[in-house]
């Protein structure tokens, strides 16, 4: 096995990072990619978990909540390791700074791999993004870094338990705040991705007239107030429609496709979102179905496309952790990853191609 | 004038995805997420300034 998982629920950091360095015994990991409760303290568990695993790069963020091999945890450590013959090689770098461009940490990757970031092979290549869960950059950062390369960048956005005060991204032995940790990886299998989000769309478009993309917030669909169109293609009121924002996103859909876009609250007539929406986009209303049988579906799929799943990392949003938490379905959703070394957690947003909502993006190792 | 929309998308799509389908699916989610549906511009569409701009952009990222 080169890909393998370890967990601890230990309430502290360092018998939590000692336990998961026992499990881990024996293997020697190039990589260890890690998700932590934010009751660990920041600094301590990005400094010990480099410290246990000094042949490798070490890389990860704060979470609301941890999943690994058949389980939903919380307050806890999960981790991933891969070898030599799971991942051929890897570069990790860190934009310490939002507001600054990329390129300082794609000329990084150009220096290690030898070749540009437009160059890279996207069959070859594979990104890696966590990023601050507070810091309303997603869009910027994905949309800069897709244009200037095709590898893909899959990841989420860190939590902090859903106190919404301050989340960290780890690397290098390191935290960081309003920060964005990237890694490239050369995987030595086969990989691919799995997007899923659970929703069927409606028949109803609401289209952005009028919109402020950098405070993620909608001032009109179709014309009208945003609160008010939004509550009309529900045919509800407005007061009952703000009890809908999780059954009934809205999505950008493409060749049947939805990048889900979650209303957060209203904000007078206007509706704020989890994510950016521009004017001009043409956004279809969604309707919530089933998480369990759908992820369960986007797992066997990918397992049959692929003739078999080595290791998942698995970024699933918040929203749909909480809403699996009301039905009492988070041990089942685990069990969809119990026979396949997984881990993740429940984020912030999602990254995949761009940025996303209510969604759970998984990188997928043969 | 028209067209010209719709001829920035095609080359922006051809370079960057140089016949791979499935990078040239990515490109116009890309793009769709960017506020622009490669789906809704012919060589009739009228040449508006503001997403033209933007094409411009994205093509100088190449």
């Amino acid at each position: 096995m080169n890909i393998k998982t370890a967990f601890s629920v230990k309430p502290d950091v360092q018998n939590a990072v000692a336990d998961i360095k026992a499990q881990l015994k024996g293997f020697d990991p190039t990589l260890v990619v890690f998700f932590a409760s934010s009751i660990f303290a920041p600094d301590e568990i990005a400094e010990r978990m480099e410290a246990s695993f000094p042949s490798a790069e070490t890389f990860g963020c704060s979470t609301a909540g941890e999943i690994v091999t058949g389980k939903m945890l919380t307050k806890s450590i999960t981790a991933m390791a891969f070898n030599k013959q799971a991942i051929k090689d890897c570069k990790v770098e860190v934009i310490d700074n939002l507001n600054k461009e990329s390129y300082r940490a794609f000329n990084a990757f150009q220096r290690h791999f030898g070749h540009t970031m437009k160059e890279m092979d996207p069959g070859k290549y594979v990104g890696i993004i966590l990023i601050d869960g507070l810091c309303c950059k997603e869009e910027l950062i994905m949309d800069k870094m897709g244009d200037l390369t095709n590898v893909s960048f899959i990841g989420g956005s860190a939590g902090d338990d859903l106190k919404f005060e301050n989340t960290f991204v780890y690397a290098n032995g390191k935290s960081f705040s309003h920060a964005a940790v990237m890694a490239i990886l050369e995987p030595a299998t086969e990989f691919s991705f799995i997007k899923t989000q659970s929703f069927c769309e409606l028949p109803k478009k609401l289209n952005v007239t009028k919109a402020n993309e950098y405070t993620r917030e909608v001032l009109e669909f179709n014309g009208k107030p945003a609160a008010v169109a939004y509550a009309e293609a529900l045919g509800v009121s407005m007061e009952e429609a703000k009890n809908r924002f999780m059954h009934n996103p809205v999505g950008l859909v493409f060749e049947g496709d939805p990048f889900v876009r979650s209303p957060q609250q209203f904000k007078g007539d206007g509706m704020v979102f989890y994510c950016s929406v521009k004017e001009g986009m043409e956004l279809s209303l969604l309707e919530s179905t089933d998480i369990i049988a759908s992820t369960k579906q986007a797992v066997e799929d990918k397992k049959t496309e692929m003739g078999g799943i080595s290791g998942i990392v698995n970024f699933n949003c918040i929203l749909r952790t909480l809403e699996l938490g009301q039905k009492g379905l988070c041990e089942e959703y685990g069990k969809l990853f119990a026979d396949v070394p997984t881990v993740g957690f429940s984020t912030y947003g999602e990254a995949y191609i761009g940025h996303i909502n209510q969604t759970a993006t998984m990188l997928v190792f043969k | 004038m028209a067209g010209k929309i719709k001829q920035m998308i095609d080359n922006i799509i051809s370079q960057r995805a140089k016949d791979n389908a499935m990078l040239a699916g990515v490109i116009k989610t890309k793009l769709m997420l960017k506020g622009i549906d490669p789906g809704k511009f012919t060589p009739q569409s009228p040449d508006d300034a503001a997403i033209i701009g933007k094409l411009e952009v994205l093509m100088k990222e190449l």
